[in-house]
């Protein structure tokens, strides 16, 4: 009998490990929450929309100081509408909200990019179309800055997901003491664009000048892939999709002698490979003094990292063989998760007019962020302020900004595979066997998520 | 007269009798009553948070469930894709050589500490047990954190005392090199296992009958003699217990490989566990993911049952 219960309590226990795996979690984490409830001004009324908004760390947009004194101008305008902020991070939001979408709890307004926005959550009928926002005049001024813009913001079935609200370019960064130390510093033009050919020069003179790490491949995670990807499009002049986004080339030519290009530097010396960091890691590293350059900067890191670095972190373009780059770009914006109630979905729709559209608010918005507005009516919105001569260094990059491609279908798949990819070009997996390997990935979460 | 009353007693007892007896099976009834009422707010909770989500995942194991499609019947056709899934496969590989190295480390490891410690005055004991049950309390990010900065291939404490002592002379990436990456795991594993095993020990050990002891050690018993005789069958439940919970937390080994390589480098660090969250997480395909918890469960209630099975023929 005792062995009988025995065999059924661990029988039990193996079992309730069962539980761990099926339905789908309600709670989404409160520790990073914090509540701007406004509702006070609002109760008076006895007729308050109470909507809820989480927002990934997107520049000041992951303050909640910042964010509870933007609810507060909005309810002096609208104080029939209190707003409840839940603050995300890129380490866990993606699984909270894969859990709100699956427990139905979701927000009602959720700010981040269209890759997860439109190509995700928008593509699977989560989301909200936005087209009334997306006015006559709203296309006009947002295509006046890019016409890219407006169509990453659009998914296939015509209805926008997004309405945005800045964007940028990401850059390398170059430690320029050390640069200057190695002589390297000649290889790079005035205007921060350097060739291949010049940027391999620099890496020998880096290496020769007794740099142990020059740059890092960093593979170990999908976070800040988008700067392995810009290496190795713009090495030799490579697209990452093709110009429809209806498929991957990472095995097109170019992409792969980039790639062979970089594990022969690696086997030189010349460069190091890591698949143990991530781009925070290999950011930090920089940010020490312990690596040359970084493959993950924007405008938002240059102000995050000036007060722990001591040196000059300049930033450049990513190095190509033509000395045009083609840079990825970062769009942010709001996009309102279907909850099927229309008069959340109205308030949820005036505040985001008041943060992105507002003649006052929507610069404010756009400085809060750190980054650049998409209506080109906004002009400089860092005219005047302290960030000015900071943020000019990075509009001068926005001309490059290359082909918004992270809408493709299958991203967050292609985003695993393409690290895979390169932990397996650099352990030794030919550039043609890792490449048709990723390529096979991409085709499956392609025609998967058809 | 006599009789009546007799028969009157007789009769006046066997009423109190029933009495009695109907008085008894109201009071068991009225305690059972209490007893299912005290235990159902955690029937409730274990039928909403555990039953449900287990029915849940062995349901939606046959289902094609996924964001945004329409849930389809696809009966065995997930477990089929799971054992072709090389990923899977290197997955549960993996996750078998955790198993099979952590487990008897942990408790072989965990009896001789347990074994030494016992015998140390209260105060030694004590501090002995505090630092060995530091790592279970300190929480697994933080452990993490200080592993991932002991194993950083620029900057970390292992590769620096390496090169000191000459031993390497060109920094190693311990987690992303897959021929160090599983090890580094293992050991970091092992290091946040021990901590309940050891208190467990020591309190097994404690508990041994010294009486038994002494007799052996008077009739010219060795210490081997004492300890695979005396010692070993009375701490074979506690064995038993840290066979059974170790080996269920090893099979669930994700939150380090989470923090810390992301299953990589090239699949080299992948466990069931993590695979299990990547599929339904982070690919949203929460049909295969439920598959392979199910055939996880399987594996884990497979493995417990024989070893019940081994320690209960050693009895």
């Amino acid at each position: 009998m005792k062995k009988q219960l025995s065999m059924l309590l661990a029988a039990g226990m193996a079992v309730s490990l069962l539980a761990g795996c099926g339905g789908t979690p309600s709670g989404t984490g409160s520790d990073s929450t914090a509540t701007a409830d406004t509702g006070a001004s609002t109760a008076a009324t006895g007729d308050a929309t109470a909507i809820t908004l989480w927002t990934y760390p997107i520049g000041s947009f992951g303050d909640s100081a910042t964010v509870d004194s933007l609810i507060a101008k909005f309810n002096e305008t609208h104080p029939e509408i209190s707003v409840t902020v839940e603050y995300l991070d890129y380490t866990n939001g993606d699984d909270q909200v894969t859990a709100a979408i699956e427990a139905g709890t979701t927000p009602d307004i959720i700010m981040e990019g269209p890759e997860r926005l439109v190509s995700n959550w928008g593509a699977k009928g989560k989301m909200l179309p936005l087209n009334d926002l997306w006015t006559d005049e709203a296309v006009a001024d947002i295509s006046a800055t890019s016409e890219n813009v407006v169509s990453a913001c659009q998914w296939t079935d015509g209805n926008y997901y997004e309405y945005p609200l800045c964007m940028t370019t990401h850059t390398m960064a170059i430690n320029k003491e050390m640069f200057e130390a190695a002589g390297a510093l000649q290889y790079i033009n005035e205007d921060g664009t350097w060739t291949t050919e010049n940027f391999e020069k620099a890496l020998q003179a880096l290496k020769d000048s007794g740099v142990t790490t020059t740059a890092i491949v960093y593979c170990g995670g999908q976070g800040g892939d988008q700067g392995t990807r810009a290496l190795v499009n713009n090495l030799y002049s490579g697209q990452f999709t093709n110009a429809d986004h209806t498929a991957y080339t990472a095995d097109s030519d170019a992409n792969k002698k980039a790639l062979q290009q970089l594990v022969d530097w690696a086997n030189e010396g010349l460069i190091t490979y890591d698949a143990a960091a991530q781009a925070s890691d290999e950011l930090q590293l920089f940010a020490n003094g312990n690596v040359a350059m970084t493959l993950c900067w924007n405008a938002s890191n240059q102000a995050n990292y000036a007060e722990s670095v001591t040196f000059t972190a300049m930033p450049v373009a990513f190095p190509s063989d033509d000395g045009v780059p083609e840079l990825c770009g970062g769009i942010w914006g709001f996009g309102l998760f279907d909850n099927g109630d229309d008069a959340k979905a109205a308030a949820s729709k005036e505040f985001i007019k008041f943060l992105c559209d507002d003649a006052q608010q929507g610069p404010e918005s756009v400085r809060l962020t750190g980054f650049f507005p998409v209506r080109s009516s906004f002009g400089d919105v860092y005219a005047g302020t302290e960030d000015e001569a900071r943020m000019a260094q990075f509009a001068s990059f926005m001309q490059y900004l290359g082909d918004y491609y992270n809408v493709a279908p299958g991203w967050a798949e292609q985003r695993t595979a393409w690290w895979n990819m390169l932990q397996q070009i650099f352990s030794g997996v030919s550039v043609d066997d890792a490449t048709a390997t990723y390529q096979q990935s991409c085709t499956d979460a392609i025609n998967g998520a058809a | 007269m006599a009789s009546k009353t007799k028969a009157a007693a007789a009769g006046g007892e066997t009423l109190t009798y029933n009495q009695g007896t109907f008085r008894n099976s109201a009071l068991v009834r009225q305690q059972t009553l209490a007893a299912y009422l005290f235990l159902l707010p955690a029937l409730i909770f274990f039928v909403l948070f555990v039953v449900v989500p287990m029915v849940m995942c062995l349901v939606t194991s046959f289902l094609d469930y996924r964001m945004g499609k329409p849930l389809t019947f696809v009966g065995f056709a997930q477990y089929i894709k799971m054992f072709q899934d090389p990923v899977f496969l290197k997955a549960l590989q993996n996750t078998f050589i955790l198993v099979i190295v952590a487990v008897p480390a942990v408790t072989a490891f965990s009896l001789w500490v347990g074994s030494v410690v016992y015998k140390m005055s209260s105060f030694k004991r004590s501090f002995y047990r505090c630092v060995f049950y530091l790592p279970v309390v300190t929480g697994t990010v933080a452990v993490a954190v200080v592993w991932k900065w002991m194993f950083n291939k620029y900057t970390g404490l292992i590769n620096y005392v390496l090169n000191a002592t000459g031993i390497i002379h060109e920094n190693i990436s311990w987690l992303g090199d897959a021929r160090f990456a599983l090890g580094c795991i293992t050991l970091i594993l092992f290091t946040t296992s021990i901590g309940q095993p050891i208190v467990l020990y020591i309190a097994a050990l404690g508990n041994v009958d010294p009486s038994l002891i002494d007799a052996a050690e008077v009739d010219g018993a060795s210490n081997l003699q004492v300890f695979w005789h005396i010692k070993w069958p009375q701490i074979m439940p506690t064995t038993l217990y840290i066979l059974v919970i170790t080996t269920i937390n090893t099979f669930q080994c994700y939150a380090l490989i989470q923090l810390l390589t992301s299953g990589g480098p090239n699949h080299a660090t992948d466990t069931i566990m993590y695979y299990i969250y990547y599929q339904a997480f982070k690919l949203n395909d929460y049909g295969y993911g439920n598959a392979m918890g199910v055939v996880l469960a399987i594996i884990i209630a497979i493995l417990s049952a024989i070893q019940f099975k081994f320690a209960g023929s050693s009895d």
